[in-house]
């Protein structure tokens, strides 16, 4: 008996039926009525345009992202029940989590790994939005909500590095918040906010783990519905030669007013049904459902497999008056502590301000509808090209601050090995 | 979708579903699979073999394997060695190879007081070998070497007079004589031209200080302190001072065993509540009290002790106050009086000292050979400066300096050394300004010390 036929057997019973209304969709009304008629499902619509299914389009970034928030949201409950937000505490309960606590470093191993994994795939996701023109109208709020998403992701990530409270924690939050002190005039306000004082201590892991367990999830949990809804109402994932009309103004006017308008007649715009040739669309159940199910699968193996072979780091315990040498922040912050070290002002303030401002302005600026739906379409060749630099030297810049950087920030070749450091134990 | 893709999903479906189980067995297998869980069934093993009676044989059958853990939350520790060293309490386990040998000599220290880690460093939250004896990345504080172990003595007790740790002893003892205190800050007392040394135990390793001492620059690069010239014992003896000196603030019970009754301590009351007032030692002091010299022929142990705690009791009528010595107190001054070694205990009563005597005691407590050389003969290199390459002797400062001058130089100190070749580094060594460290007193006694440095009956005849 496959999984197939006892999900059959199941959703026949009795109880299956109470669950699931719709048996084990048979005809294609069974199969709308499948997505529409259960919660989970009923957020994405019953048929899908084919071009959405191309995993070679969308490379799948946005579910991956998604996919490592649950298992980060679930991780990160098993660990609050261990963790104690205290200085005092904090350490000592990674060692027991390590030592002692079944499964515990496994399941500390897995939000480590998930953790830098989501960084990176919400960047890749931007990239990839960028690269096929999807944030171009009437997608730009919605790349707007990413850029927030992307904001958030990188808040929770940064909030999580201080909670082990061991030296990597202790000085690469000590970097990075002072990397936010060179703003001028809200750096050192907004410094002394995050920490609740002048340096790391107890009230700004107590801030970080209040941030990092409630506010950043919350607020990335509605950004993620919003994110979600909005891919619908604009019509699902972008594609070539779709239009580009949203919401038709209606001019009340003109109705005819001796009659009564049902909510579908009012609220018309782009759904994916509206204007779509009905030969480039297949029903969600199975083709989209179960290509989701198998995605997630295999983000959960790759992360299991991280957290079987490596183990999250832990250095000593936090000791504020013995500096690593150098001390580095979270390595997606490693570009701007390169930049800060030629110069805080341009590293610090100019270059991160940049970033923000160009990314949600881009949208409204470049709102050409021209290659969207393609990846690199060469009339957007220029726009390619300066995003691509700008990616390029991000990339640069972390690779140096990651690999090439050493004792007081000096140049060093990661492949040879470096002399004998001065002051041993 | 027709059934040719179904087919081949739930063909995928499966073989993620079985990647997925696993990987989650293996990674539930790698957590589950711990060596200490073999120790332990190897231990109860051990129980099983030796069982007398089959109820003893049930009995060792039963025995849960789990982590075992001594809570110390006093010492801000939980020492789980006892997870694989499980028969660390059991006598018959006496000659057993590791892990299950047992732990002589336990009583005094009795583990559920003391757990292990407050003596053999390490990592007592940990339970794999390497993670616990401490010898991996990120974990600064490895098990002490059994050679080094009397450090751990030093953190409780009293260094200078713990006859269960002689080596120890004598490593403070080298500490004062060789004159580290001239550079050095202890407990708050030396000199700032090297780091101070309150922590230095927990932030070296036996091998770097060892390394220092020989030859400082090898391992500090630049550093000016002069190479030690020791005799080996004396090398290992002041290393394992150096690492009993960990810093570690311990709280109430612990810090109590400071005033463990000792001679030592002992010696320093005897000084302090002016014993000598009344009683004589060697032919000086008081003459109201008889003299003391020979009390612990004349008297039993238990007699001087009840001495200590009221007078009246033993000798009624008699004019000795009662004190209202501490049971500890009372004890160390029982042992010093029964131990003393010889009359020149007499001599360290400072009121009966000369200035002279007094200020080579002076001399010797700031450190001052460390730099000056043992009574100030000098010969301790000091690279590059105008002194022939030397700290200045002062064998001679009675022909150079008055009274007034000598006090300035020690107090104000001479942070610039002329350098011999201004293109080469300073000179490493500076006198640092001593100002109100060295009290009033001690620098008169100290500067009458030096003034007496001079050899009697020579005159350079300027």
């Amino acid at each position: 008996m496959g999984p197939g036929s006892l999900w059959s057997w199941f959703a026949a019973t009795r109880v299956g039926r109470s669950i699931f209304r719709v048996g084990p969709p048979q005809s294609n009304l069974e199969r709308s009525q499948a997505m529409v008629s259960s919660f989970l499902l009923h957020v994405q619509p019953a048929k899908v345009n084919r071009h959405a299914l191309r995993a070679s389009y969308s490379l799948g970034l946005g579910l991956i992202s998604l996919y490592l928030f649950l298992i980060l949201t679930g991780t990160g409950v098993l660990l609050m029940f261990y963790y104690v937000p205290s200085t005092t505490q904090a350490y000592d309960r990674m060692k027991d989590l390590q030592f002692v606590v079944s499964a515990g470093l496994f399941v500390r191993n897995m939000h480590r790994w998930a953790a830098h994994l989501m960084v990176a795939s919400v960047m890749l996701h931007m990239c990839r939005v960028f690269y096929t023109g999807a944030y171009k109208p009437p997608r730009e709020f919605n790349w707007l909500v990413g850029v927030g998403l992307f904001l958030t992701t990188l808040g929770l990530s940064f909030t999580g590095y201080l909670l082990p409270w061991d030296q990597l924690a202790f000085w690469a939050i000590t970097v990075g918040t002072s990397i936010a002190g060179y703003a001028p005039v809200v750096g050192p306000g907004l410094k002394y906010l995050m920490l609740g004082g002048n340096i790391v201590g107890q009230e700004a892991l107590t801030r970080f783990y209040a941030l990092h367990v409630i506010v950043l999830p919350a607020i990335a949990g509605l950004m993620v519905a919003v994110h979600l809804f909005r891919v619908r109402k604009d019509g699902g994932l972008s594609r070539p030669g779709e239009s580009a009309d949203t919401v038709q103004s209606l001019a009340l006017d003109q109705l005819p007013t001796n009659k009564t308008y049902g909510l579908m007649e009012l609220a018309r715009g782009t759904t994916p049904q509206v204007g779509q040739n009905p030969e480039d669309e297949v029903f969600s159940w199975p083709h989209l459902i179960f290509r989701e199910l198998l995605l997630f699968l295999v983000v959960v193996a790759f992360v299991l497999f991280l957290a079987i072979f490596w183990n999250a780091p832990l250095e000593e315990l936090a000791n504020p008056i013995h500096p690593p040498n150098p001390a580095k922040a979270p390595w997606y912050f490693l570009g701007l502590q390169e930049l800060v070290s030629y110069s805080a002002f341009w590293g610090g303030v100019v270059v991160p301000a940049l970033i923000v401002t160009a990314l949600v302005v881009l949208p409204y600026v470049d709102r050409r509808r021209v290659g969207v739906g393609r990846w690199f379409a060469r009339e957007r060749r220029v726009a390619t090209m300066v995003f691509s630099v700008c990616v390029a030297a991000a990339i640069a810049f972390t690779v140096i601050g990651t690999y090439f950087r050493g004792p007081n920030w000096g140049w060093v070749v990661p492949w040879r090995t470096p002399p004998p450091a001065m002051e041993g134990r | 979708m027709d059934n040719g893709s179904l087919q081949r999903f739930y063909g995928w479906f499966s073989a993620l579903c079985v990647v997925v189980g696993l990987l989650t067995g293996l990674g539930y297998y790698r957590d589950e699979y711990r060596p200490w869980k073999d120790y332990q069934r190897r231990f109860i093993a051990e129980e099983v073999r030796r069982a007398a009676s089959p109820e003893q044989r049930q009995q060792a059958m039963r025995t849960p394997i789990q982590i075992q853990q001594i809570l110390l939350p006093e010492l801000n520790r939980v020492d789980r060695c006892t997870t694989c060293h499980l028969a660390a309490e059991d006598p018959s386990y006496g000659g057993y190879p590791q892990p299950l040998a047992y732990h002589p000599r336990h009583d005094e220290h009795p583990f559920d007081k003391f757990g292990c880690t407050i003596c053999h460093r390490g990592q007592g939250r940990a339970t794999t070998t390497e993670d616990a004896h401490g010898n991996v990345a990120h974990w600064d504080q490895p098990m002490l070497p059994l050679k080094y172990i009397e450090a751990s003595c030093g953190q409780c007790h009293e260094a200078a007079d713990n006859p269960a740790a002689p080596r120890l002893a004598r490593g403070a003892q080298v500490f004062e004589t060789v004159g580290c205190r001239g550079c050095h800050k202890l407990g708050g007392v030396g000199g700032v031209v090297g780091p101070e040394l309150d922590r230095v135990g927990a932030r070296r390793s036996p091998e770097w200080l060892r390394a220092h001492f020989l030859e400082p620059a090898a391992v500090t690069p630049g550093s000016g302190m002069p190479p030690q010239k020791l005799s080996e014992p004396d090398i290992d003896a002041v290393v394992l001072f150096m690492l009993s000196q960990t810093g570690e603030a311990l709280p109430g019970f612990y810090a109590s065993m400071k005033v463990i009754p000792s001679a030592a301590q002992g010696l320093h009351l005897f000084q302090q509540k002016g014993c000598i007032g009344c009683h004589s030692m060697g032919g000086q002091g008081g003459k109201v009290g008889p003299a003391l010299d020979d009390v612990g022929l004349r008297r039993k142990p238990e007699w001087i002790i009840q001495h200590f705690r009221d007078p009246q009791t033993v000798s009624p009528g008699t004019v000795m106050p009662k004190f209202g010595f501490t049971e500890a107190e009372a004890r160390a001054l029982t042992d010093f009086l029964l131990h003393k070694r010889d009359q020149a205990v007499a001599l360290e009563i400072p009121a009966l000292m000369s200035p002279v005597d007094r200020g080579r005691e002076v001399f010797r407590k700031y450190g001052c050979a460390g730099c000056h050389g043992p009574d100030g003969k000098g010969g301790v290199p000091n690279p590059n400066a105008k002194t022939a390459q030397q700290v200045p002797a002062l064998t001679y400062v009675a022909d150079g300096y008055t009274k007034p001058e000598l006090r300035r130089l020690i107090q104000g100190g001479q942070r610039e050394i002329p350098a011999l070749d201004p293109a080469r580094p300073p000179p490493p060594l500076y006198m640092p300004a001593w100002g109100t460290t060295i009290r009033d007193a001690e620098l008169d006694d100290l500067v009458a010390y030096l003034l007496s440095l001079k050899p009697k009956g020579e005159d350079l005849g300027f």
